[in-house]
């Protein structure tokens, strides 16, 4: 894998890289120019620096960072329920998959049970997520493509779904509402309806946006054959989820390896093999389909009883409790003080999230307060396929190729 | 729980090319500072203070792998895996930024998440939390260089009043702007 050679990238930054960069080489022709970070397609700020030959993408090469906050080390500083509302800010269209790997990890190494209503509560939730992120991927993608009115038919739904979020979590983005042992708070009365008008509406809402884009000629012709990218490519570069998807691989943690509640519902996981830009865009659009499914069997079949483990060494006891158990203070002056501990040991656990695997790694010292949290962000790893799809095509296709890549720069810089 | 192995920053490399043979995909690096003794328990690595962590996953038989690399020597270092597994380059290019691990063999071994100019490596435990102060290199306001671009470039770097007229000196010119004149006006 080629990229843009490093001394050439040394020289342009040595040479200052304020507002843009731009070098003119008269003898080969060819034009690096600087892409980002602030541009309306880049999806954030997301800067790429460009080798042109005339219009054609000759090598593009992503430079990262500009979001960068250090999430992972802020982890060390929190309790391990702290932790939740710093890993939630990573990749903030899809905030459920990050709670749900670093709770699960926790878990994992306390060696804690969630009981069955906690685990369906948070599937069925992420599942939600799920939906909620691919209409930002969906909208997005038509935004880049010309067609604005897919952007605002995509964040008219997603509106309903946040609502909903809002409704169980008190937030609408950075939730932390999922917690070591199951969920904050159990689900609000009325839930049900919200959810049946949820999976009701998307249930036609879906047909409606593949009558806007899936068959429009425009659209076929910005996506069909554009950017493709082969089976051997994805696997190379470390790539997962809708992405790799398109191009054959069948593969999907929530089927392949079940966590949580995955094992009860039945769904089929989309898979085309034409690997361009329009079978990513169809992959993400079938997968609504099949998450409108789960989220409908969840609903059914939602267990009665505790929604997180009520341990009183990891979980605060109920309020009730406070007034007449000297025990039950003695475990919220602690929990609230210091937080509960966790064994030593490490653990890599992983969901499948809208842009692919989602891995949380962490380490305990046995002390109260993460010793290391990594996020493996799918954004991350997913962007290096941008170069081999941007290769020889057009300026114009590079940005098709970015959108259906639909990377999150919250998740991928961290 | 996946299995967990140890190789050594040597049989790295090979050890990598085999796993890839033998069907293993490549999901995950980084980096772990093991100074506080808690850790080396947690992980069952004594020797070294840096620790390289990669995640491997097999699409048919279902499983998972870690493997731990010890980083020897000072600068910390590893070989790289990046001719192997290309979408490792990002991962390490991640640890080598903010763990300071150096991978042998690696193209570009450049900072990805912090400025090219930054000093230390933030996640490693000697590098404190808060009450740092951001190192960051003032650069030009513009840079244009290629012919046929704006030539009025100079001007876009010289201060404007309130107004957004030039602010124009005893001898005529007008006066570079500075960092303070950058500032947003009140």
């Amino acid at each position: 894998m080629s990229t843009v050679s490093p001394e050439v990238v040394r020289r342009l930054e040595d040479e200052g890289s304020g507002a843009y960069v731009e070098t003119f080489d008269e003898t080969q022709e060819r034009m690096v120019i600087n892409m980002g970070p602030v541009h309306p397609s880049t999806h954030g700020v997301l800067r790429l620096l460009l080798e042109l030959d005339g219009e054609t993408v000759m090598e593009c090469q992503p430079k990262i960072g500009y979001l960068h906050t250090g999430i992972e080390k802020e982890c060390e500083d929190q309790s391990w329920r702290g932790a939740v509302v710093c890993v939630t800010r990573m990749d903030y269209l899809a905030s459920f998959f990050e709670e749900q790997a670093y709770c699960m990890a926790v878990e994992q190494l306390l060696d804690l049970e969630v009981p069955a209503r906690g685990q369906y509560i948070r599937t069925m939730i992420s599942e939600l997520n799920r939906i909620s992120s691919h209409l930002v991927g969906f909208g997005t993608q038509g935004l880049d493509m010309g067609a604005m009115s897919a952007m605002f038919y995509g964040f008219r739904e997603r509106e309903v779904i946040l609502d909903f979020f809002e409704m169980v979590s008190g937030l609408r983005m950075n939730y932390g509402y999922f917690v070591p042992g199951g969920v904050w708070e159990d689900l609000p009365d009325g839930w049900e309806d919200a959810v049946d008008s949820i999976t009701h509406l998307m249930g036609y809402r879906i047909d409606e946006y593949e009558e806007l884009l899936s068959e429009n000629p425009v659209f076929l012709e910005r996506t069909r054959g554009i950017g493709v990218i082969t089976a051997g490519e994805i696997n190379e570069l470390a790539c997962s989820g809708p992405i790799a998807r398109a191009s054959g691989i069948d593969w999907d943690i929530r089927r392949d390896m079940p966590y949580e509640a995955y094992g009860d519902v039945e769904f089929n996981v989309p898979v085309r093999t034409e690997g361009d830009v329009y079978a990513r865009y169809k992959v993400r659009i079938d997968e609504m389909r099949e998450t409108v499914k789960i989220v409908e069997q969840l609903r059914a079949k939602m267990p009665d009883g505790d929604f997180k483990n009520m341990d009183p060494k990891i979980t605060h006891p109920p309020r009730t409790e406070l007034n007449r158990s000297m025990e039950a203070v003695i475990h919220h002056f602690k929990l609230s003080t210091q937080g509960f501990s966790v064994p030593p040991g490490e653990v890599y656990c992983a969901v499948e999230s809208p842009r692919g695997e989602l891995g949380c790694y962490a380490v305990s010292d046995g002390g109260t307060s993460p010793y290391r949290v990594h996020v493996r962000d799918p954004s991350f790893a997913n962007l290096q396929t941008l170069a081999p799809m941007a290769r020889g095509g057009l300026v114009a296709d590079l940005i098709a190729s970015i959108a259906s890549i639909d990377p999150i720069m919250g998740g991928v810089d961290r | 729980m996946p299995d967990d192995v140890t190789v050594t920053s040597a049989e790295w490399l090979d050890r990598a090319r085999s796993l890839k043979q033998d069907g293993w995909w490549f999901s995950d690096l980084c980096g772990v500072d093991l100074l506080h003794s808690g850790a080396r328990v947690a992980t069952g690595e004594e020797d070294e203070r840096f620790l390289v962590v990669a995640q491997f996953l097999n699409h048919k038989t279902k499983q998972r792998l870690m493997v731990h690399v010890p980083a020897t020597g000072e600068p910390p270092t590893v070989a790289s895996i990046v001719s192997v597994f290309p979408g490792a380059a990002f991962f390490e290019r991640e640890t080598y930024d903010l763990v300071g691990v150096v991978f042998e063999g690696h193209e570009n071994l450049s900072r990805i998440m912090l400025p090219d100019e930054w000093e230390g490596h933030p996640l490693r435990k000697d590098y404190g939390v808060g009450k740092v102060e951001v190192q960051f290199v003032e650069q030009p306001l513009m840079q244009i260089q290629a012919p046929g671009q704006s030539p009025r470039g100079e001007e876009a770097r010289q201060e404007v009043d309130r107004l957004g007229q030039s602010v124009v000196t005893e001898d005529g010119e007008g006066r570079p702007m500075s960092a303070a004149d950058r500032r947003p006006r009140t």
